[in-house]
Parts: C-alpha cells; sequence; structure tokens
C-alpha cells in the first residue's frame, strides 16, 4: 500500500501556499496533519500530482481571542486544542470533543483546520463548528473571506471552498453566561469515528430555562446536521422537560446513512438517544452555573 | 513427572524471546534483505465471478523500474503440485483447480491475476495501476443457502457444483425415534459470520533460487518451516533436499500461516524464473481481503431431553463456506465439527450431517480452533434448552456434564475421554464468579431498568491431534562440547515461547541449567522433520519429544560420569549442570567435563559405548487426541438504547494437564478468548451484493483494542494426561469457549424483553435490531 | 520533480539520503537507515506498530513522509533501548508483564508507552486504556500490556 508519486511543496506562507493551489488546481491537495490523508492516499484511493505541506507555514499556528470569538488557527494540533486553557475557558465544547478524537497518536499530528476540511461527517469538530455557527477563515488568491458553517459544509468530503482556498483559521462564538456543553456519542470501540454523535451546547437564564441552544449531530448525513428544530423546541425548557420526547420529535425528519457499521435505522433511533443524554448533561452543568 | 526438585517446569520464567522483540532488534520476514533482491507485487482481481476478456501487460512491462510481469497463465504453466503435504492429491474428492493464479475467469475480488516483479514497492504498484485488465463480470455466490440453491451459478465449473464436502446423514431410525417422542426437543438454527485471522504481521516470503547450485532457498512467515519446504520443492520441481525453508519471528498467524497460499507458489515460481531473490510482502489490504476467511458456518441442532433436562439424543446439520481457494482444494471441517459436537456432556445418541460449499470469497484457511462450531451451536443451544425448559443454564449443565465417575468416556464418535475435567471447570468458573450472587444482582439491576447477562462456555478441546503429518516430532538434543546445551526441532514458536518452555523442560530431565540451553527452530537445514505450530501440539508433541530426548541424554551423561566419578550412576545427581555423587558433595564434575570425555578424550570412555552427546527423540502422544478442557464466563450489561454490550467480568477456568510455564498459558488463553470478543462483537469480513468486499482496512475490520476487554480472571486446575510431560494442549481453546460466553451472556441479558439470540456478529447495530424488529 | 535529499536526526544521529517525496517515515527509518524495529502491520494508520516519537511526540510514521521529517528529531525503538544491552523500565515491564508474545506490535506499544508515561506518570487505569487505545494487538488479548504499563508507572509490583 504504497502512494503513488507526487510533486512535494513545503510554502512557508500562507500567499505561497495559495499560489501553488492556484497554479496546481485539482492536481493538488493540501496536506496538514495527514491523518486523513495518507492513509486514502496509500490505499491509492486519491492520487494528486502535487502535494502542497502546510507544516512549515507558521502563519497557520496560534489560538487568540478576537471580537467574542476564539481564533483557532488551522495548523492548530488537536492535542494543542484538548489542553489549551483558553479554550477550555472559552469554547468548552471543543476541549470536550478533542478527547473523542481517534487516539492521542493522531492527536499530536492531526490539525483542527485539517479535520474541518475534510468533511468527514462522522467527525466532532465539524458538528461542534455547526453547533456553535462558527464562521471558516478562508484565503484565496483574491485575499481572505469569512464562510459561515452553516454554508461550508457540502457534503461527504466536500466543503465549499474553491479549489485554490485554504481554511486558514475557524472562529469559535464564545457564550457568556450560564452555559453548559456536551458531546454524546456512540462509537464500536474507544477512538473510532461515532456511529452517531451529538455537539450541544445550551445557556440557561436565571429561571434555569433555556434561553439559547446550539444542537449538531454528526455521523448521520453526509455533512454535520444541525439540529434546528430540537433548538427551537428547547427555548423555554428546564431541566424536568422531556428531552426525550423532544430529541424524536425535532428529528423526525432525519434521514440517516446506511454503512457497514450501523444501519439506517440504528442511526435514526440512537440519534434522539445521544440528543437526549448530552441536552440532559449539558442543561445540568448550565444549572450549576 | 520431572525427577525430583522439578526447577523450571511449573515456573513462570520470564522470556529469552523478549529481550530482542522488546528492543525492535526481532527479525521478522520484511527484514531480510539479500542483495539484488526485488519486490513483488499482485494486480488483483476487482471482480467476485467473471471471465477475463482482455489483460494487457505491456505498459507495466515497459514502465521503469520493472524487471518482469507475468500474467496468471505464464506462472500457471510453470507451477508444480500445490497440495499441502496432508493433503495428498485425490481425484475423487471435489476440490477447486489447485493453481496459483486466476487464469481465463477469476473467482473473488482479490484473486491474483498479474505478478510485478520491480526494484521497489512502490514502482511495483505503479507498474499494477498500468495493467489493463477487463473482466466480464458474472452473477457471484456469496451465501450458504446461495451456494446450495437449485441452478445457483458454479464458482468452479470443473467440479460441477458448489459442494465442496458433504457428510450425509446415517440412517439411524433410533435415534429418529427419541427424537420424535422425547418429553422436550427443541430445534435451533445458529449462525456464524465470516472472520478472518489478523496476525499483526501480514504474509510475506523471499524466495531465492540459484540456478547453478541448483537450490531454492526460501525465508516465510510461516507456521511450519517444514511444510514451506515440501510445497515449495513441489512448487518449483525440485527435489526436497534442494530447497532449505527458514523462518526467523514471525508474528502472529493463528492458522493463517499453517498451509502456504497461492502467493506463495507464485512467488517461488517467479523466483525460479528469473534466477533473481524476490520478496512479497503482503499489504493489509491484501492480508483482509485475498488470505483468508474462517468461521462463515450454520448449524442446526435439535435436542431431546426428558423432564429433568437430561440429554437423551441430538442431531446437528452443519454447513460452511469454504469459499473459491481453499488451501488444498477443499479441506472440509465438519468431520471435526461432528467429532466433537457433545463436548462436555454425555450425550448417548448424535448424528450429525453436514455439507461444505464453495462461494465466490476468499478461501477458507484454519483460524484458532477451525472446528470451534460445534462450541458456538452448542453452548448456545443449551442456553436456549435451559430456557425452554425452564432451568438455569449452569444447573442444566451440571446435569449432563460427563463427570470423574463417567471416566473413560466413550463419545458417540468412538474417542474416549481419558482425563477431563469439565463439571470441575463448571464448578471453579461459578464460584470464582459468585453466580448465585450474580443472578441477585441481575434482578436488582433489572427492577432498575438496566440489563445485566452472564453466559458460560464449557468446551473440551482435542489438542496435539496425532495423525497424518501432525502425530509426531523429534529433538536433537546436543550437548557440545563446551557443555552447552542445544535443541533442534521442527517446531515454528511465533509467540507460542517455545524459546522459553522446551529449555524448562529440557533443563529439569537433563538436570542442566535453564541458562545453558537454547532452542534452535526454523531452519530446514537444522531442525528435523517436523510439523510446526498450531493445533495445539507444541505442549503435548514437542514437550514430549524434548523430554523424552533429555531423559534419554540424561542417562549417557550419568553412564559416563559414573564411569569417571567411579560411582553408580543410580548414585548421581545433575543439578544446574553440575554431577555429583550423592553424600560425597565434593566429588563433581561439569556437563563440560563429561562432554569433553565424549568428544576430545574419547579413550575414556566406557567400553562399547559410542562416542558423542547427542541424542535423537521423536514423540508421538499415545492417543489420538489429548484432551484438555475449561469453562468461560462472562458478564455483561448492555445499554439497551444504543445496543452497546460493555463486557463486565471474564472467568476461564481450565485444565491444561501440567503447565510448562503458567504465564504463557494465561497468555495463551487470553489471546484466544479477545479474539472471541472480537469474534461476537467487532469483526465481520463483509461482502456487498456483488461481492466486492467491504472490509479490507482496520477501520471497516474491527478488532478488539485494550478499553473493550475486561481484565480476565484464571482459575486453573492440573490433571495430569497421559502423555509423557502429563501436558495437555491449550492454544486454540481460549478462542472457542469464548464467543458462546459472550453470546450467551448477551441473550441472558436480552431474554426478559422477548429478544432471543442465534445468530452473529452481535454489533450494536444488531442488538438494536433485536431488540427492535 | 524528483527525488528530495532529506536530512533527520534519528536516535541522535544524522542520516541523510536521496529520496522520493512519497517514501513514507516508516520506510526511511526501515530501508534508508536499517532500523527495522519500526514495524508495518497496516500502513493506514490504525494499528501504532509503526509508532515512533517525532521531536518527543508520539505518531504513526506511516502517515509521515521522510522528507517531512527534515531536520526533525526521530526516536525509533532502537532509540529508546539503552547502549549497553539492557532494557528500559518500559521494556523490562512488559517483560516481567508477558506483554508481548509474538512481538510484532510490540516496538509501537513501547515507543507509545515511553511516550505516556512521559506526560502522565501515575495514570489511572482509565487514561491507561484510553492510551493503549491506539495500538492494536492480537496475541495477548491485551491483558499483559496492561499490566505492563501498571509496573512501569509503579502502580503493581513485578513478579519476584
Amino acid at each position: 500500500m504504497k502512494p503513488a508519486p507526487f510533486e512535494y511543496h513545503a510554502p512557508v506562507t500562507v500567499a505561497d501556499a495559495v499560489g501553488l493551489l492556484a497554479e496546481h488546481g485539482d492536481e493538488a491537495k493540501v496536506l496538514a496533519g495527514g491523518q486523513s490523508l495518507v492513509p486514502m492516499l496509500a490505499l491509492r484511493l486519491a492520487r494528486f500530482g502535487h502535494l502542497v505541506d502546510l507544516n512549515r507555514v507558521t502563519e497557520l499556528d496560534g489560538i487568540s481571542r478576537e471580537n467574542g470569538s476564539l481564533r483557532i488557527a488551522s495548523m492548530t494540533r488537536q492535542a494543542v486544542v484538548g489542553d489549551h486553557p483558553d479554550v477550555a475557558k472559552a469554547v468548552p465544547l471543543l476541549a470536550q470533543a478533542t478527547p473523542l478524537i481517534g487516539h492521542f497518536q493522531i492527536r499530536n499530528r492531526g490539525t483542527l483546520g485539517g479535520s474541518i476540511a475534510h468533511a468527514d461527517p462522522a467527525s466532532e469538530y465539524p458538528a461542534v463548528a455547526l453547533a456553535l455557527d462558527a464562521r471558516m477563515e478562508v484565503a484565496g488568491t483574491g485575499g481572505t473571506r469569512m464562510v459561515p458553517a452553516s454554508e461550508f459544509f457540502v457534503s461527504t468530503w466536500t466543503t465549499s471552498m474553491e479549489t485554490e482556498e485554504l481554511l486558514t483559521a475557524v472562529h469559535f462564538p464564545v457564550w457568556e453566561g450560564r452555559c453548559g456543553w456536551a458531546v454524546e456519542e456512540v462509537a464500536r470501540r474507544h477512538g473510532d469515528f461515532a456511529l452517531v454523535g451529538a455537539a450541544c451546547g445550551v445557556r440557561l437564564g436565571d429561571d434555569d430555562a433555556v434561553e439559547q441552544a446550539g444542537v449538531a449531530l454528526f455521523g448521520v448525513a453526509t455533512t454535520p446536521f444541525r439540529a434546528g428544530a430540537v433548538e427551537q423546541a428547547l427555548v423555554g425548557a428546564t431541566a424536568g422537560a422531556d428531552l426525550a420526547g423532544i430529541a424524536r420529535e425535532g428529528l423526525r425528519d432525519l434521514e440517516p446513512t446506511d454503512d457497514v457499521h450501523a444501519s439506517a435505522d440504528y442511526r435514526r433511533r440512537v440519534s434522539a438517544v445521544v440528543v437526549e443524554r448530552a441536552l440532559r448533561r449539558a442543561i445540568e452543568e448550565a444549572a450549576r452555573g | 513427572m520431572s525427577p525430583a526438585g522439578a526447577r523450571f517446569v511449573g515456573q513462570s520464567i520470564k522470556r529469552r524471546e523478549d529481550p530482542r522483540l522488546v528492543s525492535g532488534h526481532g527479525r521478522y520476514i520484511d527484514d531480510v534483505v539479500l542483495p539484488g533482491m526485488l519486490h513483488v507485487a499482485f494486480l488483483r482481481s476487482p471482480v467476485a465471478r467473471g471471465v477475463i476478456t482482455r489483460l494487457d501487460v505491456e505498459a507495466a512491462r515497459q514502465h521503469p523500474g520493472v524487471v518482469a510481469v507475468f500474467t496468471g497463465a505464464e506462472i500457471n504453466q510453470r507451477c508444480g503440485p500445490m497440495h499441502p503435504t496432508s493433503q495428498p492429491p485425490n481425484p475423487e474428492a471435489p476440490h477447486a483447480p489447485l493453481r496459483p493464479m486466476a487464469e481465463g475467469d477469476v473467482r473473488y475480488v482479490g484473486d491474483p491475476v498479474a505478478l510485478v516483479v520491480a526494484e521497489n514497492r512502490y514502482v511495483a504498484e505503479d507498474a499494477c495501476d498500468l495493467i489493463e485488465l477487463e473482466v466480464e463480470p458474472g452473477p457471484p455466490v456469496l451465501d450458504l443457502e446461495a451456494a446450495l440453491a437449485e441452478g445457483a451459478p458454479v464458482v468452479h465449473p470443473e467440479v460441477g457444483s458448489n459442494i465442496a464436502g458433504a457428510i450425509p446423514a446415517m440412517p439411524d431410525p433410533e435415534l429418529e425415534q427419541i427424537l420424535a417422542s422425547a418429553p422436550h426437543v427443541v430445534t435451533r438454527t445458529f449462525r456464524q459470520q465470516r472472520q478472518t485471522n489478523v496476525p499483526m504481521e501480514t504474509r510475506g516470503i523471499v524466495a531465492q533460487y540459484d540456478r547453478y547450485a541448483g537450490d531454492l532457498r526460501v525465508w516465510a512467515s510461516s507456521q511450519n518451516i517444514h511444510e514451506w519446504r515440501a510445497y515449495c520443492a513441489r512448487v518449483a520441481g525440485l527435489p526436497e533436499n534442494r530447497v532449505r525453508a527458514v523462518m526467523g519471528d514471525v508474528g502472529g498467524g493463528f492458522g493463517q500461516k499453517a498451509f502456504a497460499l497461492r502467493e506463495d507458489a507464485a512467488v517461488v515460481v517467479a523466483a525460479k524464473e528469473l534466477a533473481r531473490p524476490l520478496k512479497w510482502i503482503e499489504d493489509r489490504q491484501e492480508n483482509l481481503m485475498a488470505a483468508n476467511s474462517a468461521r462463515h458456518e450454520q448449524a442446526t441442532v435439535t435436542m431431546a431431553l426428558d423432564d429433568d433436562g437430561h440429554i437423551l439424543a441430538a442431531k446437528v446439520h452443519h454447513v460452511e463456506d469454504v469459499g473459491a481457494h481453499p488451501p488444498g482444494g477443499g479441506g472440509a471441517g465438519g468431520g471435526f465439527v461432528a467429532m466433537m459436537f457433545t463436548g462436555p456432556y454425555r450425550i448417548p445418541r448424535f448424528g450429525f450431517s453436514g455439507t461444505s460449499v464453495f462461494t465466490n470469497t476468499v478461501g477458507k484457511a484454519p483460524y484458532r480452533g477451525p472446528w470451534m462450531m460445534e462450541t458456538v451451536a452448542r453452548e448456545q443451544m443449551m442456553d436456549h434448552v435451559a430456557r425452554e425448559l425452564g432451568i438455569d443454564p449452569v444447573e442444566l449443565r451440571r446435569r449432563n456434564v460427563v463427570r470423574q465417575e463417567d471416566l473413560p468416556y466413550q463419545l458417540p464418535s468412538g474417542l474416549v475421554y481419558d482425563v477431563v475435567t469439565p463439571a470441575e471447570n463448571l464448578e471453579q468458573a461459578t464460584a470464582m464468579l459468585d453466580y448465585e450472587g450474580f443472578r441477585a444482582a441481575q434482578e436488582e439491576a433489572r427492577a432498575q431498568g438496566r440489563y445485566l447477562g452472564v453466559g458460560v462456555g464449557l468446551y473440551v478441546e482435542p489438542s496435539a491431534v496425532a495423525f497424518s503429518v501432525w502425530a509426531t516430532d523429534q529433538a536433537n538434543i546436543r550437548i557440545e562440547p563446551s557443555g552447552q546445551v542445544n535443541v533442534l526441532m521442527g517446531v515454528a514458536s511465533h509467540g507460542h515461547s517455545l524459546e522459553t518452555t522446551i529449555p524448562q523442560v529440557v533443563a529439569d530431565h537433563l538436570g542442566c541449567d535453564i541458562e545453558d540451553v537454547v532452542l534452535q527452530q526454523g531452519d530446514t537445514a537444522v531442525a528435523p522433520f517436523g510439523a510446526g505450530t498450531g493445533g495445539s501440539r507444541s505442549a503435548v508433541i514437542a514437550g514430549g519429544a524434548a523430554q523424552q530426548g533429555a531423559t534419554q541424554l540424561r542417562e549417557k551423561v550419568l553412564q559416563i560420569a559414573g564411569s569417571l566419578l567411579e560411582a553408580a550412576p543410580e548414585d548421581l545427581e545433575i543439578d544446574r549442570s553440575v554431577i555429583s555423587v550423592r553424600g560425597t558433595p565434593a566429588k563433581t564434575l561439569r556437563l563440560a567435563d563429561v562432554a569433553a570425555a565424549a568428544y576430545l578424550n574419547t579413550d575414556v570412555l566406557p567400553a562399547g559405548m559410542e562416542p558423542g552427546l547427542e541424542v535423537v527423540a521423536r514423540y508421538k502422544p499415545p492417543a489420538p487426541f489429548t484432551w484438555s478442557n475449561a469453562c468461560h464466563v462472562c458478564t455483561c450489561e448492555i445499554d439497551v438504547h444504543t445496543g452497546i454490550v460493555k463486557l463486565l467480568r471474564y472467568i476461564v477456568s481450565e485444565d491444561c494437564g501440567v503447565m510448562i510455564n503458567p504465564m504463557v498459558v494465561e497468555g495463551q488463553i487470553a489471546g484466544g478468548v479477545v479474539q472471541g470478543i472480537g469474534g461476537v462483537l467487532f469483526e465481520e469480513v463483509r461482502y456487498d451484493a456483488d461481492g466486492n468486499p467491504l472490509t479490507t482496512t482496520f477501520l471497516d475490520y474491527l478488532i478488539p483494542t485494550a478499553p473493550e476487554v475486561p481484565i480476565i480472571e484464571y482459575g486453573h486446575i492440573e490433571t495430569e494426561s497421559n502423555t509423557l510431560g502429563g501436558y495437555k494442549g491449550m492454544g486454540e481453546g481460549g478462542a472457542i469457549g469464548s464467543p458462546p460466553a459472550v453470546a450467551n451472556a448477551i441473550a441472558d441479558a436480552l431474554a426478559p424483553l422477548g429478544v432471543t439470540v442465534t445468530d452473529l456478529p452481535l454489533g450494536p447495530s444488531q442488538v438494536l435490531a433485536l431488540l427492535h424488529p | 520533480m524528483g527525488d528530495v535529499v532529506v536530512t533527520v536526526r534519528v536516535n541522535g544521529e544524522e542520516r541523510k539520503a536521496l529520496v522520493e517525496p512519497r517514501l513514507t517515515l516508516a520506510d526511511f527509518l526501515r530501508q534508508e537507515c536499517g532500523l527495522t524495529g519500526t514495524h508495518l502491520a497496516c500502513e493506514h494508520g490504525v494499528c501504532g506498530a509503526c509508532t515512533v516519537l517525532l521531536d518527543g511526540r508520539a505518531v504513526r510514521s506511516c502517515l509521515l513522509f521522510a522528507v517531512q521529517a527534515e531536520g526533525a528529531e526521530v526516536t525509533t525503538v532502537e532509540g529508546l533501548t539503552p547502549a549497553d544491552g539492557s532494557l528500559s523500565p518500559v521494556q523490562e515491564a512488559f517483560r516481567d508483564a508477558h506483554g508481548l508474545q509474538c512481538g510484532f506490535c510490540t516496538p509501537g506499544f513501547i515507543v507509545s508507552v515511553t511516550a505516556f508515561l512521559q506526560e502522565n506518570p501515575k495514570p489511572t487505569d482509565e487514561e491507561i486504556r484510553d492510551a493503549l487505545s491506539g495500538n492494536l494487538c492480537r496475541c495477548t488479548g491485551y491483558q499483559g500490556i496492561i499490566k505492563a504499563v501498571r509496573m512501569a508507572a509503579g502502580l503493581e509490583a513485578a513478579p519476584a
């Protein structure tokens, strides 16, 4: 299982990286952590004439607070995201999701941006981004633009970025107030891709009722799934609400995928279960705040 | 038994293998590098069944770095007979055509179509991409029912039907009478899914033919180096004594490397043709797709019982899938299933019939306990019967288990249990669990809406099969002039710790220090003919040969020493390589002194004694099988909303006779148990409706990892067998008792919800489907 | 473009070679450096047998290209082994606990566990299992491996 030949480029600036992508178009592919791309190259499921390695682009490193969001540059390693005190404080959902990603060896190389740009529908980070209405900072030949998460994920392994565009950072809104967070997933083995999972954030008012909720599922469709109906039904709900019912009702129209690991029926049933469990934990956490 | 004061047998001696393996200095097949060596890659069929309409290798041949490309036809026409030694050609038996590669048509996805030889594996794979292959697909046969259906496509036109073997039902009116009239008659069909062995090291071979010396050297990741020698000799058309086969360290096999398979033959043929050293290292995708499958079987069991739950009779119909190209072209396992089905219970009348079928999938090769469907079906059946009759499943087993007073016990198959202790295992394992305590906890949990379950797997293991090529093993034990001991054997330890356990046996029976004994294995130029390692044979047969040889050599040592010390041999003791006269500690000799007499100063030897200090001992166990037994008990909790099964406790009470090294015994049990857990909860070789394999990476074929396994608890009972050392083989047992223990635990947990379990696997999707049909 | 010169420090020694960009770090170590302790058991980043330390962090060397290791420090299982023929505490623990049988997965475990215990010297049982989850073993059923980590962490005594 050896990859097909390619030309290798290791640019040191974003501009150079974008230039290479523009020059080689479809024949070029960005190499970030490599934990998803390199297996595909080894299996010859994908081949590219040019690999553009981003690991030397220091501009793509760094975590900073900007205008009510936490900006995480795209080449930040998952291990760093998982351990960083600013992430734990400002975007707890990311801190909770990180240990569920693969194994520590994967997280030592895998990147936040790589996971988001790879857009595997069973991944945790895209769902977290969607649940929180994160914004993707995308650089192209014409400059930088911001893409809301709701427009970013198009289909399995497909984003709305153009061929010559590069994800340079993700901006996660920081929620203030009495908030609670939970990622709940069902995986066959520790660290496997989730069969189905939910990333939830809730904010409670002083009356302990939900004021805001962000709920996104992963592993159920060709992209992460924003459970808007569930979020709306949650407004005003308290810990004693029929969360199972809200979850089931809100997910009624979900048409999940079928694969070697789980049937569509399984995903349909268990989606409601993970949403309920995640909401329960998140609301309980928020109520303690 | 060991002479008085056994020092090493019975101790958990640390392994001699470990220092090189933990430091990365093991020598595995991919570590073999020869000057001028080239690398092989195979182009394989992407279609399960079809006619090859175009195979053009010219572009590949021209690719820079490519030395040769062979089509299947070019390899096949140069290949000699490729049957395993234990399966000589039998024109009467249906068998798949024995040829290394596809020719004219393809019969499973992964069927090798072309063989590329290049300067490295990267280039060889590039060349494979350049080969133009077109196949006109035909409808594949993929499962047991389809293979047997009227008008089904035939996998091998040469055979004419999809039946690879059949054991017809013997007419037995008495049996039928009991099944018709007994107070309780229960019938169930149990199904098991395709799995594969997944050794952590894939297959591999390096072959070097010297046209001028007229000899062939083969290095292989193998469980049986003499099998490789014989097979490669036949395939290459060379005399057996012009072939030398070598194994270094081998990264697991579990039966996948018991026989040389088609790619091995193809590489040898190509190596002979090119007279350049060739290396083929199977990659993981090939291994999961084209090495072998196993365990795809079903058994329909009927049991008749009286009102007290005593089994009066049983009948089984067994169907198994052997894929397209099992080694030897056939090799049905039904006979063993029939032989072992009654297992640890007294079942007075028994009937069996079975069918093995070809399918357009990868061929079936042995996998740890290849006959284990008898235990998988029988032990699940016991729980089904227990539920039907309203008897506790452990109690039902108690009422039927073979006890000491029943021994010797003759099975319906005619074999005799001489020394077995399944009843004792059952009691020990359930006591270790506190079975009653668990049942009480289970009830409490149910009241709280939590679903716990307990399952048992009780079995007898037929170890150390003593017929055909596996019946014997030989130890050449040699004391070198310096007094160091070399033990040369045709074993093929690949995780079995024989480099440690054989010296334990030899040291005890020869009297030398264990540090002074080295096992030499894995080279046909060095080792006497043997049958390698597998089939749970090593402790009994290799241990027996080592013990026999060591005992004989000790006698010679004492005769020489007695002559030198002027004492009678009976008055001498040997301890840690020092011979002394009992009662006169000052009079000693070292083993080196005896060796000097034997080799260097031969005039001092007793009159008429042949010089030298080497013994050849070939051992055959007294009975066709040496029985060991165990009881597995597993508890679980099921999250009925997600279908996830969590294993709580896992207990094994086992009896493998005298344990040479208890640590090694427990390690063997553990590995087998976790394979069985994998087989119930995680593993499946799956094909889609067109015969495309869906589980060709480790992301799809899931084997257990550390978080999924409970800590295994062991209970040991040691009742000596009638073999030379009192040993019993047990290496496969862990994988035999575990699937039904786990499946029964799941069924027990779900029973109050009206669920019955008969099919494996039981991943979360299947569990939820059972709960919501 | 073709071959690239790559310079990597491997086990403290500078190694230089002319390589194709697609040559994996695992193959570079095995073929160019002759360090065959790092094993390939899947080549798609799941089994962990190829684990090495890259600038001190445990990574899957089958998922890196040698050219990516330019200027970096790589430590393989051979580099974690004392030069005098003795064994490191983690290696001794694996031997004491019977944490290996065929040995093929073992180098990957040795490297992963060494890295893990450096970060987390007194782990809980759950943390141990979590840390082991990225390495596959087929022989031991993980029993001896879990025990080995506990012994190496001083949570359990080695047998006499």
